[in-house]
């Protein structure tokens, strides 16, 4: 059983949950940009949160189904037409052999994920079915889907399943992200920390699964570029001398040599596979604590949904 | 936010909601401490840098206190440096050329010929000092104090697989594409990472390494 890429869209990729545990010798998370998404696609098919899907990034793909198909789409919303006919993101979808699904731009948020019901057929390396876009491994030979590409899947029927209105993730181009202070906060002058935390960002161009840049008021920092290379975490928020933030993603380094002014807090980084270019973001102070206290009332609302929220955001 | 570790020299601090930040004297104890850690288990990662060691932990299976007091607990043990044991690993190297189109500039910036330079070069034995940024990147330091020159001020947008180059007193040694700007002295043939091996990476933290110049 397969499904053939007709249209590749802008980065289309396989992903699935992140690598974990091998930081230390310079293999980032990859996965899911937005996990979040991820695992209410993989919930409405009956997969487990974390199967590999298919993630695209503003302009989805276009593909056809070789045999009977049930999957699902989360994320971004976006016209999708299945042989022409509508077909509504947060519900299972049926294909039948040869229908093609055309899925078109984003009109908020920056991805969507595709899940194939029993899952795609994609061997994990290094702990992992996610693509790794930088080396090249993982996913499908290691890059994002071109025309042409066959996947594999094994084909499960499920019965049909719809996110109920209040697990649906609402999307939007204003963003609120929480964040604490981290190690090199203290090279920010007085003004600049204030500026951090209290202007209205606007997501740069370069924004992608390494990371956004936010642009701005220029912050005042006390670097002379030779910082000695340190770890950085997805969520990591550097100032380089530049003075312009730049939010580190999922397939970011795992080193780095410049100031680590702040940390998205654990329970918002899902929000970063959603922030597009031209979008607002406010980086909102908060105590370690209380956003772990946030992250736990986080978990209490999805848990009833996602059984596995924990491990998903 | 920063207390002081039993160790004077080891400054503990949170530095996310997630994570601590223990701040070492060299690269040597931030490889010992972080392995130290990983051993002692209950760590999402644990990334040693070139003077600290950053920790993520699950709040959701130990607290941020219980997680100091773990961190503190391995830093009262003592931090023990050592090489880690086993044969230098003889890593071939073509110098110069399209391997390494930096090395007659660099010759030129350290006042030596290309061929002084490489057999300064591989003139010794170096540690890897730290494995990361990319997927098995190698930080590896003791490089010769004549060989000190900072990085490119215009980073290259890809260096190839298995580049070998020097910046900031180190060698490294680029084990997949990725963009750069330490400055390429030569590449080496053999295969630094292949992540569908039971054994990914050729070298870690701790290894001995010596340089062999080969011909292309």
């Amino acid at each position: 059983m397969t499904l053939t890429i007709v249209k590749p869209g802008l980065q289309t990729s396989i992903q699935a949950g992140p690598r974990r545990g091998l930081r230390h010798q310079g293999i980032p998370a990859n996965g899911a940009a937005d996990p979040l998404s991820l695992a209410l696609a993989n919930r409405l098919v009956g997969n487990a949160w974390n199967a590999a899907a298919i993630e695209a990034t503003l302009l989805g793909p276009t593909l056809r189904f070789s045999e009977l198909c049930t999957f699902a789409m989360v994320g971004a919303p976006l016209r999708a037409t299945l042989d022409g006919a509508a077909v509504a993101l947060h519900e299972t979808v049926t294909a039948i052999p040869g229908e093609v699904l055309e899925m078109d731009s984003m009109e908020a948020g920056a991805r969507t994920y595709l899940a194939v019901a029993g899952g795609l057929d994609i061997t994990e390396v290094l702990g992992s079915a996610s693509t790794n876009l930088q080396a090249g491994f993982g996913g499908y030979n290691g890059r994002q889907l071109l025309a042409g590409d066959e996947l594999g899947f094994c084909g499960r029927s499920v019965e049909h399943c719809s996110t109920p209105e209040e697990f649906r993730a609402p999307m939007s181009s204003s963003w609120g992200l929480r964040t604490c202070e981290s190690s090199e906060t203290g090279l920010l002058s007085d003004e600049a920390r204030e500026l951090l935390f209290s202007s209205n960002w606007c997501v740069d161009r370069r924004a992608d699964r390494m990371g956004l840049r936010l642009d701005g008021v220029t912050l005042e920092i006390q670097s002379d570029g030779r910082m000695p290379s340190a770890a950085v975490f997805p969520g990591t928020i550097q100032c380089p001398e530049d003075g312009a933030p730049y939010i580190l993603s999922v397939d970011a380094g795992t080193v780095g040599g410049y100031p680590r002014v702040a940390e998205v807090a654990r329970l918002d980084r899902h929000l970063l596979g959603q922030l597009r270019p031209g979008d607002r973001a406010r980086l909102l102070s908060r105590d370690p604590d209380d956003a772990l206290e946030e992250l736990r009332a986080k978990h209490e609302y999805w848990r009833p949904w996602l059984e596995d929220i924990e491990g998903i955001i | 936010m920063s207390c002081r570790a039993t160790e004077l020299r080891f400054v503990l601090s949170r530095s996310a909601d997630d994570k601590f930040s223990v701040s070492v004297g060299t690269t040597a104890e931030a490889q010992a401490l972080a392995e130290q850690l990983r051993i002692s288990g209950a760590w999402i990662d644990v990334v040693a840098g070139i003077n600290s060691v950053g920790v993520q932990f699950d709040p959701l299976r130990i607290d941020a206190t219980t997680a100091r007091e773990r961190i503190q607990a391995v830093i009262a043990e003592g931090v023990v440096t050592e090489p880690l044991a086993g044969a230098c690993v003889e890593v071939p190297v073509i110098y110069g050329g399209d391997a390494g189109p930096d090395l007659d500039d660099v010759a030129r910036r350290t006042s030596m010929s290309p061929e002084e330079l490489v057999a300064l070069h591989t003139g010794r034995e170096y540690v890897v000092e730290m494995v990361g940024f990319t997927p098995g990147f190698a930080f590896v330091g003791g490089l010769d104090s004549r060989l000190r020159i900072p990085r490119r001020s215009e980073p290259r947008q890809r260096v190839p697989a298995g580049s070998v180059a020097i910046a900031d007193g180190r060698t490294g040694l680029y084990a997949v594409a990725s963009p750069g700007g330490w400055n390429l002295v030569g590449r080496t043939p053999i295969t630094l990472f292949d992540p569908t091996a039971d054994e990914p990476f050729l070298l870690r933290a701790g290894m001995r390494v010596r340089f062999k110049a080969i011909d292309a």
